[in-house]
């Protein structure tokens, strides 16, 4: 056994700016952001997501052991959902990434999903920012457990990994139109399980409908507890899609995605602050009153400020 | 579980709660993250039997503004202690400490000496504790 690597990046400044970032408001962002377009990523981002119960902090704390060969760093974003009623949130999915804590090459920050409502959390792009800047190389992305809305990490991510286990049919039958078809590779987990065959089966028929057919064998892989077969096949196939690259230009779909968070949430604040009797008006008036709302703050907006 | 007094008091406040020592007893750590998280805090919850070497990276990685442990083992002085030595090796600041479980009151003032803000026992109420912990975050 070799001596494991020293770690390149400086824990106690990557966390403070992370927080800095992660509870930024829009306006903050705004004027953090400078006058540079969104410039290309040289970090890689692997996304992880699947319906809760599906296993997949279990998955990327084995995933993780196998990036870490030969790694000096290896950044992991968890996001678990912030509940609507007290705004608060348990942040658990460190108890199933175990063996990593000893590393000290593994960065690991649980973030809630706050007002993001697409699996993600407010500022994410920012957050993935602050890890770069930081020099890690590598980043797992694990979203709150999602069904159809998983459009933040597809954008983010260079690479989609969609998490399934057998016995969660009603989640399979919420995912057919969505998750299902534009995720890169996807991973049967608890494959030693009941029902995981008809699983394969399932997403393959999926995958052929969407993709007409087009190597959907390839990018399902089964994964069993207590076998490391499934979890290095993954680990492969992820460079594969890595090296491969992306076949659009990404820069501006994320810029498209962080510009849409952020009017989303201003949107969600104006509507806050207009007192409730606002909705007593007819639809056409109360829809063009958030507009000319919208506008008067645009016309105060200064980024320089 | 709590009242209308401390509903929001932790909103954005991020906490560990984490079980330092060998006991395997987890439940007054899961009542108490609960209780925090519907004050509105951002709990992080460790899992059993962690190191207070973990602990204390766990405590600078997720940059949180309080650490509650959950100690039965009767191991407590010699466990915080070992945090706080971690922390400081780690180079972070010293975020407030709090200790549940069962601890005998001879110990406090060693406990206070090593920069303990808070103890409870399963014989306070949650809102006291959630009042406390809001407190000696403000």
């Amino acid at each position: 056994m070799t001596a494991p690597l020293q770690p390149t990046f400086d824990r106690l400044r990557v966390s403070k700016e992370l927080s800095r970032v992660a509870s930024a408001t829009v306006e903050e962002i705004l004027h953090g952001a400078g006058a540079e377009p969104e410039r290309s990523r040289r970090m890689r981002v692997i996304g992880i997501t699947g319906a809760p119960g599906v296993g997949k902090s279990t998955l990327i704390g084995r995933l993780a052991r196998s990036r870490l060969k030969g790694a000096r760093s290896l950044a992991i974003v968890a996001i678990d959902p912030t509940s609507p009623c007290t705004r608060g949130s348990l942040l658990g999915d460190r108890i199933r990434m175990e063996d990593l804590g000893e590393d000290p090459r593994v960065f690991i920050r649980s973030l809630p999903s706050g007002t993001s409502e697409d699996g993600l959390t407010d500022n994410v792009a920012e957050v993935l920012d602050v890890l770069e800047g930081s020099g890690f190389d590598e980043a797992l992305l694990e979203t709150v457990g999602v069904g159809q809305t998983a459009q933040g990490v597809r954008t983010l991510a260079d690479v989609e990994v969609l998490v399934l286990a057998p016995g969660a049919g009603d989640h399979i039958q919420a995912m057919k139109a969505g998750v299902m078809e534009t995720a890169d590779i996807h991973v049967v987990n608890k494959a030693e399980q009941p029902g995981a065959e008809r699983l394969v089966a399932e997403v393959l028929g999926v995958r052929r409908r969407a993709r007409a057919g087009a190597s959907a064998a390839a990018t399902v892989i089964q994964v069993r507890a207590g076998e490391s077969t499934g979890v290095e096949q993954l680990s492969a196939a992820l460079d594969e899609r890595l090296a491969a690259g992306a076949a659009v230009d990404m820069q501006r779909v994320r810029q498209r995605y962080r510009v849409q968070q952020l009017v989303q949430r201003r949107l969600q604040e104006t509507l806050d602050q207009l007192p409730v009797t606002t909705w007593d008006a007819s639809l056409p008036d109360n829809y063009l009153a958030v507009l000319r709302r919208l506008h008067a703050e645009a016309r105060q907006f200064n980024p320089s400020k | 579980m709590t009242d209308a007094s401390t509903h929001g008091s932790l909103r954005g406040r991020r906490i560990l709660i984490a079980k330092p020592g060998l006991d395997g007893h987890d439940v007054g750590a899961k009542v108490i993250a609960l209780a925090l998280r519907d004050a509105g805090a951002d709990v992080i919850y460790t899992g059993l039997r962690k190191s207070p070497g973990y602990i204390a990276r766990v405590a600078v990685d997720e940059d949180v503004d309080a650490v509650g442990l959950s100690i039965l083992s009767g191991s407590h002085k010699e466990l915080v202690e070992e945090i706080v030595e971690q922390l400081k090796a780690l180079g972070a600041r010293q975020v407030p400490i709090f200790v549940g479980g069962t601890i005998p009151e001879a110990d406090l003032p060693e406990l206070d000496r090593l920069g303990v803000k808070g103890v409870f026992t399963s014989a306070m109420k949650l809102d006291d504790v959630v009042a406390a912990v809001t407190e000696a975050l403000v």
